[in-house]
């Protein structure tokens, strides 16, 4: 059987495991015995591209063994505590989204392309901390713009989504907000306010940390990995194509409750 | 002879349960589509069958029993018409036999439904919509059979035939008549006895399969409603036919026949005296506007069609072309017929019978206000939910007792108009009779296209196991949709059902007072047979004496209730109504409680499961399906048990005890806020469900966010409401009714005070 290296981002962490993706979203999500159920997102990893020594990999293929029955071997956790920073991007082959009751979804890396539209961002951190911040800057600008080392507060290299502001993207003070599902949606305008009116800071931070789960169908456009070094994008499959093309996880994401 | 009119009852009833034959036929041609749908579909069916089997061990037990205790009270005691405890268990076997065809039709009809809208939207309305119409027609159908062979039988024994020139034949004639119809009441109690072991036993076990499935699948495990790996879901989907179908076919069978049973013997009562001729055709005439209503049905379902795409609202326009069509069609054609029988008061009578139909479609379309996303109420439970599930279910419950005051108001109008129209255009007690007649009419109105409003409800959760069916088996994404338009056009058919039940429920609940008026008399006559005196509460006393005969043939009403000191300031009176009413609480508490305790004992099993059975989640081992659908039923058995047998012992023990006084405030008590109590259940369970609806259609934060959560906690709480609580207080009220009836010669022989 063969190991797979996953670097999960909920806790931040290097686990070696038999189980391919869809399982290993499965196992994470329920447990081996349906007793916990949440959400995961972890990246698949390409150990031929991690740095020598940044890992005690050396001892992964004697720990990552069947269970005496023939079973395989579910998690052996290789790092845990600023992982994120030691991988480089470039190892990071995938990206899966498993939701609350273990199905996954998959996707892959491409290349960021900004898009043209000039508005407010709502970023949700997840490595290697989990604020929800609104933003003036688009993705490439505020992965630069948070892992710069000459600032007083940065981190080396982040991973966030972009979550959908609907109709507040480009009016705070819009009434169409019917379907975004945050909580406090006065806040999150008075942070937009803030941000508009003011020239100076670009970001505002609208929460501290994850409260709770985050919901799959409020990402826009999709996930990122940056650095100083740049930035890739994994992008979230359209609605529709989600419907039409990966309908058991699309139902299941939209049984979350979250924030 | 009998009138020529007569045969239209059983021409009609042999058309109905032709059609629904044919119906049934064209659906079992269909394809069950992929060896997964057929596999799912099995699933259901067995799970179903096992319910039903389990639970006509359980009936047929009480049954048993009742029939020889009212064999013992018929030939050992002589208290008791001897005809009761036949016509007791025809009723019940027919009632049964209504809900058990349509449920077998139903679960036959999920995966074919599923199958047909691979094809298109139009396929998968048709093939649900007509299943849904087998058991309507059904219903209809059997209960017609049921009127006709008994109306066949008992004239064999009591002869009707009237002559001119014979006042004496006239005399026996009428006299008979009101024995017929009393006595064919009879068999209204096997129905009511059936049908609240349905209604109530579906109701545990649908809403604790469904509670069950959701609070551990869709809220601990997060998954999705119908996803084949909830242990629970086959139970969730058989609940939906033994609940939804088999407990309503039987529940509306009984409303059908209690409706048209209570119309004749009010008919035989109110012209008693104006010529056997004359009070025949006022007998006959629920019947054979039962049997035209019928008809019209089922060219009512002809006309049931949609265009693929087909929008929501076009859908409802689809099923409404054909249930207004029939209303229409019997609106005009109701008075060609009353008009060519000849009843008296012909004009006033098809008013009583439009006055009906109008009341239905008001409660109809007020639940549906109260109920429907679209609309104020249920937006604003929704809105409630910005502050949590606790103002939820304060609005929930607001909003619902709210919704009591449409269809009260509406049924007070009915009840006011039909006498009114009925009694020549009085309304005093000079033409209470006639006026009862005319109520009795109105309900009859209501539910004379029963066979096509039915078929929307059965309809219903057909194409809610189609939507499952098509989940479980994956079927593609524009199936589904197609499959949960149908669903979702179910949902709002429901409300509108439910309210045609509960009215009709109301209204047969006053004509049934009028007919154990009617009962008591006869037990009385029977205490004068058997050589024994009778003295009223007021002193007054009856001989066995011819003359004394002819005196109680021919007091009326009031004369009977002034006689038995029923007003309001007898305390037996008020005690009874206190009682009553108290009884629809316990009633409903006893079976919400039920429905918790088994909820309870499905999550613990989902839990094992899920514990034990790892390939579950991933999907590469089966739940044990048929231990959920075992633990739902075993759960149901037991506790439908305590409410039947107090909805059973109620009128016996009030009789026992108080006497006729005491039973007449029990039956007035229990409808007053039976009926009342009924629709605020079934209203603020539906309007919990469309406020969560309402929320994932994208408004207040939509699914996932807070204000969703809450309301799925409103929606969870609303069940036991809407689909066991509320539906089943409809048959604690005629149940009630129509056992006071059967025993009506028990508390006119004996009463402690």
């Amino acid at each position: 059987m063969p190991t797979y290296l996953y670097l999960s981002l909920i806790p931040e962490a290097l686990i070696g495991s038999m189980l391919p993706p869809d399982e290993f979203g499965l196992y994470f999500a329920v447990g081996s015995a349906k007793r916990s159920s949440g959400q995961a997102l972890f990246f698949s990893v390409d150990p031929h591209q991690l740095p020598d020594k940044a890992f005690p990999l050396g001892h992964l293929a004697e720990r990552c063994v069947p269970h005496p029955d023939g079973s395989p071997k579910n998690s052996i956790y290789v790092s845990i505590y600023r992982t994120l920073e030691s991988v480089p991007i470039s190892a990071l082959t995938a990206m899966h989204l498993a939701t609350d009751d273990g199905r996954v979804l998959t996707i892959k890396p491409q290349t960021f392309v900004p898009d043209e539209e000039v508005r407010s961002h709502l970023y949700q951190e997840f490595c290697p901390v989990t604020p929800r911040v609104v933003s003036r800057l688009d993705p490439q600008e505020f992965v630069t713009f948070i892992t710069r080392p000459d600032q007083p507060v940065s981190v080396p290299r982040i991973v966030f989504a972009e979550l959908t502001l609907g109709e507040l993207k480009n009016d705070p003070d819009s009434s169409r907000i019917d379907n975004l599902p945050y909580p406090n949606i006065g806040h999150l305008r008075d942070c937009l306010r803030e941000l508009n009116a003011g020239a100076g800071k670009p970001t505002k931070t609208v929460m501290r940390q994850m409260h709770q789960q985050m919901l799959f169908r409020t990402v826009r456009n999709g996930f990122f990995v940056g650095d100083q070094e740049g930035i890739v994008a994994f992008p979230m499959p359209s609605s529709e194509a989600l419907e039409r093309e990966h309908f058991a996880w699309w139902r299941s994401a939209q049984m979350s409750f979250g924030h | 002879m009998i009138n020529l009119w007569f045969w239209l009852v059983p021409v009609a009833s042999v058309m109905a349960l032709g059609a629904a034959y044919f119906f049934f036929r064209q659906m079992m041609k269909e394809s069950e589509g992929t060896p997964e749908m057929a596999r799912i579909a099995l699933h259901v069916r067995h799970g179903a069958l096992a319910y039903l089997k389990q639970q006509y061990k359980v009936v047929g037990t009480v049954f048993l029993c009742l029939t020889v205790l009212f064999s013992f009270l018929a030939y050992v005691l002589h208290i008791q018409n001897p005809v009761v405890p036949f016509a007791f268990l025809t009723g019940g076997i027919f009632s049964g036999l209504a809900g058990f065809i349509g449920m077998r039709t139903a679960t036959y009809a999920s995966a074919r439904t599923a199958n047909a809208a691979r094809d298109s939207l139009n396929h998968g309305l048709r093939v649900a919509f007509r299943s849904g119409a087998v058991m309507g027609l059904v219903v209809v159908g059997l209960g017609l059979f049921d009127v006709a062979a008994w109306f066949l039988i008992l004239t064999r024994f009591y002869p009707v035939e009237s002559s001119l020139d014979d006042p004496l034949q006239n005399l026996v004639a009428s006299h008979n008549l009101v024995i017929i119809t009393t006595t064919m009441l009879t068999f209204g109690m096997g129905a009511a006895v059936q049908s609240l072991f349905a209604r109530v036993g579906g109701g545990i076990f649908t809403k604790a399969a469904d509670v069950g499935a959701d609070l551990v699948g869709k809220i601990e495990a997060g998954i999705p409603e119908d996803d084949a790996r909830n242990p629970a879901t086959i139970a969730d989907n058989v609940g939906d036919n033994v609940g939804d179908v088999a407990g309503m076919g039987a529940d509306l069978y009984e409303s059908y026949v209690g409706v048209i049973l209570a119309s004749a013997a009010l008919g035989a009562a109110a012209y008693f005296g104006k010529g056997a001729d004359v009070q025949l055709r006022a007998v006959l005439a629920p019947m054979v506007i039962g049997a035209l209503g019928t008809l019209l049905s089922i060219i009512g379902v002809f006309l049931v069609r949609t265009r693929e795409g087909a929008s929501s609202k076009e859908l409802l326009g689809a099923l409404a072309r054909g249930v207004n069509g029939a209303a229409v069609m019997i609106a005009v054609t109701s008075f060609g017929v009353l008009w060519a029988m000849g009843v008296p008061n012909k004009f006033g009578i098809w008013l009583a019978l439009i006055v009906g139909l109008l009341t239905g479609i008001i409660i109809g379309r007020a639940a549906e206000h109260y109920t429907s996303q679209a609309f104020g109420p249920t937006q604003r439970i929704a809105e409630q939910s910005k502050t949590g599930p606790a103002t939820v279910i304060i609005g929930g419950i607001g909003e619902g007792m709210m919704s009591v005051a449409i269809p009260v108001l509406a049924v007070a109008t009915g009840i006011s108009l039909a006498f009114y129209f009925a009694a020549g255009y009085h309304f005093d007690i000079d033409h209470i009779g006639l006026g009862l007649y005319g109520i009795g009419m109105a309900a009859v109105g209501m539910l004379s296209t029963l066979g096509i409003t039915l078929a929307t409800d059965a309809y219903g959760p057909i194409a809610d196991n189609a939507g499952g069916n098509a989940e479980m088996a994956g079927l593609p994404p524009e199936v589904r949709r197609r499959t949960d338009a149908l669903d979702a056009l179910g949902n709002t058919t429901a409300a509108t059902g439910k309210g045609f039940a509960i009215g009709s429920a109301a209204l047969t609940g006053i004509a049934l007072l009028a007919s154990y008026v009617e009962e008591v008399k006869i037990a009385i006559g029977r205490i004068l047979e058997k050589g024994s005196d009778f003295a009223f509460p007021d002193h007054t006393v009856l001989h066995p004496i011819a003359s004394d005969v002819a005196t109680l043939q021919n007091y009326n009403l009031m004369e009977m209730v002034t006689h038995f000191q029923v007003v309001l300031v007898n305390p037996k009176v008020i005690v009874g109504m206190f009682v009553g009413a108290m009884l629809a609480f316990v009633f409903s508490g006893l079976t919400m409680k039920a429905v918790g305790r088994a909820a309870g004992l499905m999550v613990d099993e989902v839990r094992r499961q899920f514990a034990t059975m790892p390939g579950i989640m991933a999907g590469t081992q089966d739940p044990d399906y048929a231990r959920c659908v075992s633990i739902s039923t075993k759960a149901a058995q037991r506790e439908m048990m305590l409410p039947a047998m107090l909805a059973i012992a109620a009128p016996v023990g009030i009789g026992l005890i108080f006497g006729v006084p005491g039973v007449l405030g029990l039956l007035a008590g229990g409808a007053v806020a039976g009926f009342s109590l009924s629709m605020f259940m079934a209203n603020s369970g539906g309007a919990w469900d469309n406020a969560k609806k309402y929320i994932e259609e994208g408004h207040l934060g939509g699914k996932g966010s807070d204000a969703h959560k809450a309301a799925v906690i409103g929606d969870t709480v609303g069940d036991p409401f809407k689909d066991t609580a509320g539906p089943s207080l409809n048959i604690l009220v005629k149940l009630m009714s129509m056992e006071a009836i059967v025993v009506a010669g028990v508390a006119v022989a004996v009463h402690l005070l």
